[in-house]
């Protein structure tokens, strides 16, 4: 069946429901509504106020009561209306979702899904349209996921359900309904950490994830018009990411391009960058590059102009082709 | 029933261990030794590991002193084990009392082998599974809606627990502790709340942590019962929690209790609090001392045991303290490639990577 990356996550949350009666959603206008995006539309209707549950207006509620709902053997999948509101609960992301089993040597542990739609695309200005990843990949604790296509959007959460350990999955709203493809029928699972070969290619790799993989794909398309042969690699896990998918692709380029929608500096493809030189430092034909969002709040009226989408990216790659 | 929001503390003993509630006392003279035996042994271990930090054996101490009758009539008012309990770091009273050994009391200030927390967490960090005694987070009030998390589950698992959620009257004042208690209310969430009042968070008095006349009084603003509590009456905080505690499991709604309290010793072994409050001010309090007090009473009751038992049970206390530090320190501390664990409940590339470094430093 064909899906939309909206509808790809509701049927995983669906599916995880009708499977585990321990799964339960939790969040602000989630039950209802069905969620300001109608990402749980009809989940409350099919599994009731119990399982599908409207919350007060309080992030650090949300995420806190998944923690202890987790310690006491729920899993439960708490919705944050938008990333950009994450910040309120982030005391309990850092201080108890990313700790409690590390802290406690084991003995408490809290599997839960923390879904967050980030990144621009719906013209909301700084408050609706950020990219908070990196913060989250720096705290020790937390997994972090980012699909790009409905089928990974539905296998990686129904994955990050199923982990043992916190997952903060996040959601580039720019795709939510951007394009439909075809979704398997049954049982569908990705399992995190692994990368996905998007495009096969040899003269330079263009990584990505989340909101930015259909411009690196456009922009591999342009590539290929010119007769440059471009790789790409959507990461889909942050953390862990894929090393081994990484440098293989890296190795059989040397060019490698980085790209992500959230602001440069101390941004999460900047480690990738990293370990890409430290690993592959005489194989590189040219440094790393990187393509990424400004060092300023995301704007309302240059949205476009924000976004580092596939003009930049192939400023970017020209750059790399002529070294 | 006791009244909620009262203006004054409810107490149900005076300072000269006179009855001043009409209330009956219920607990047999077994129980009203028990809470003696608890108070003392919470108060002999808070004084002795005193030394232990002066030894250099620990990095930190925060002493519980004057608390002992909230903390140990709370043990003495839920089901052990079998209600959960988001506790807080002063908690000494509460977890001896309820039952975490010694040994592994100690063995968590230590960080040894035999710490459940395996040397993790810096001292007072207390925490036991079979006690559904869940680990701390220096965060403060960070355990406040996890606790309403927990009873969520509870209820949704249709089971007869209750949560149980301490914090300190500095709590109060975070955001946290407002979303947890607004969402234990809207939820309808078997938690049980209290506040141990010390009245002291390091240097911020109470009237910097709030202009309500008490604490207790926030919970009408939640939509739930609050009680104002003696915290140096054990049998007034026994009589609360227990009604309380009880309360919570059958109507299945949460309840605040604060219980009014004061710290002997400093914030903790790092803080010297000659700078922001009086001797005089400590003096009164400690005259007010709840273990004295409720000796008192039991002399008043005839029950009270002589001298010579109680210096033998200090005696008891002291040797089964030094039993119990030389088992937490035998095993030794645990191996250093070991904080590679639990981060996940797998070891990641990136973390595999560092623990090899780590090993080749060796």
């Amino acid at each position: 069946m064909k899906l939309n990356l909206c509808q790809a996550l509701g049927r995983a949350m669906r599916e995880e429901l009708a499977r585990d009666g321990q799964v339960v959603v939790l969040g602000e206008d989630v039950g209802r509504r069905g969620g300001v995006f109608l990402i749980t539309e009809g989940l409350q209707e099919e599994f009731g106020a119990r399982r599908v549950i409207d919350t007060p207006l309080s992030e650090a509620s949300i995420v806190g009561a998944a923690v202890g709902m987790a310690v006491r053997g729920l899993r439960p999948i708490a919705e944050i209306q938008f990333a950009d509101y994450i910040y309120p609960g982030i005391d309990q992301i850092f201080s108890q979702v990313a700790k409690i089993r590390y802290r406690s040597g084991g003995q408490f542990c809290a599997p839960l899904v923390i879904r967050a739609p980030s990144g621009g695309g719906v013209r909301g200005g700084h408050h609706h349209s950020q990219s908070p990843e990196a913060i989250f990949a720096h705290t020790p604790g937390l997994k972090v996921v980012m699909p790009s296509t409905p089928a990974d959007g539905l296998g990686l959460l129904k994955a990050a359900v199923r982990c043992d350990d916190p997952v903060v999955f996040f959601e580039p709203k720019r795709l939510y309904r951007a394009s439909k493809e075809e979704v398997p029928d049954g049982e569908h699972l990705v399992e995190l950490g692994r990368a996905a070969l998007r495009r096969e290619g040899s003269d330079l790799s263009l990584i990505g994830y989340g909101g930015m993989m259909p411009e690196l794909i456009k922009a591999a398309e342009a590539l290929g018009g010119q007769g440059v042969s471009a790789e790409v690699l959507d990461l889909r896990s942050l953390v862990p990411w894929d090393r081994e998918a990484v440098l293989a692709s890296a190795a059989k380029t040397g060019r490698v391009l980085l790209a992500s929608e959230a602001p440069r500096i101390a941004n999460f493809m900047g480690e990738v960058a990293y370990v890409v030189q430290e690993e592959l430092f005489d194989q590189l034909l040219a440094p790393v590059l990187q393509v990424a969002g400004f060092d300023t709040p995301y704007p309302y009226a240059q949205e476009k102009e924000y976004f580092p989408g596939a003009n930049r990216v192939l400023k970017a790659a020209a750059r790399l082709l002529a070294y | 029933m006791f009244k909620t929001f009262t203006e004054r503390p409810i107490a149900l003993i005076g300072d000269d261990g006179k009855k001043v509630a009409r209330q009956l006392y219920p607990w047999p003279p077994e129980t009203l030794l028990q809470l003696l035996w608890d108070m003392l042994r919470a108060r002999l271990v808070d004084e002795r590991l005193v030394t232990l930090l002066r030894q250099g054996k620990t990095s930190f101490y925060a002493q519980s002193s004057g608390m002992e009758a909230t903390q140990v009539a709370l043990a003495h008012a839920i089901r052990i084990g079998h209600d959960w309990v988001w506790p807080y770091y002063r908690d000494q009273g509460l977890v001896l009392t309820m039952g975490l050994s010694l040994p592994r009391f100690l063995a968590q200030l230590l960080g040894t082998k035999l710490d459940y927390s395996k040397g993790r967490q810096m001292p007072h960090h207390f925490s036991a599974p079979e006690l559904r005694l869940v680990s701390i987070s220096s965060s403060i009030a960070s355990e406040v809606p996890p606790a309403t998390g927990t009873a969520m589950a509870q209820k949704y698992l249709g089971t007869d627990e209750i949560t149980v959620c301490t914090f300190g009257d500095g709590a109060t004042s975070e955001g946290d502790w407002h979303a947890g208690l607004n969402m234990a209310a809207v939820q309808q969430a078997p938690v049980l709340f209290v506040c141990e009042n010390n009245q002291w968070a390091v240097s911020a008095g109470l009237r910097t942590q709030t202009a309500a006349p008490n604490l207790a009084i926030k919970a009408q603003g939640y939509g739930m019962p609050g009680y104002y509590v003696d915290g140096q009456d054990v049998l007034a905080c026994l009589a609360v929690l227990s009604e309380a505690a009880e309360q919570v499991r059958r109507e299945g709604n949460p309840v605040l209790v604060e219980c009014l309290s004061y710290r002997y010793g400093t914030h903790s072994s790092a803080d010297d609090d000659s700078s922001y409050r009086s001797p005089a001010e400590v003096a009164s309090w400690k005259a007010r001392d709840p273990i004295q007090r409720f000796q008192r009473f039991l002399e008043r009751q005839g029950l009270l045991p002589s001298e010579e038992e109680r210096r033998a049970f200090a005696a008891q206390v002291q040797s089964e303290l030094e039993a119990a530090a030389k088992e937490a320190e035998a095993g030794g501390s645990p191996a250093p490639e070991e904080l590679f664990d639990d981060v996940y409940s797998d070891l990641p590339d990136h973390l595999a990577v560092q623990r090899a470094l780590l090993l080749s430093e060796r």
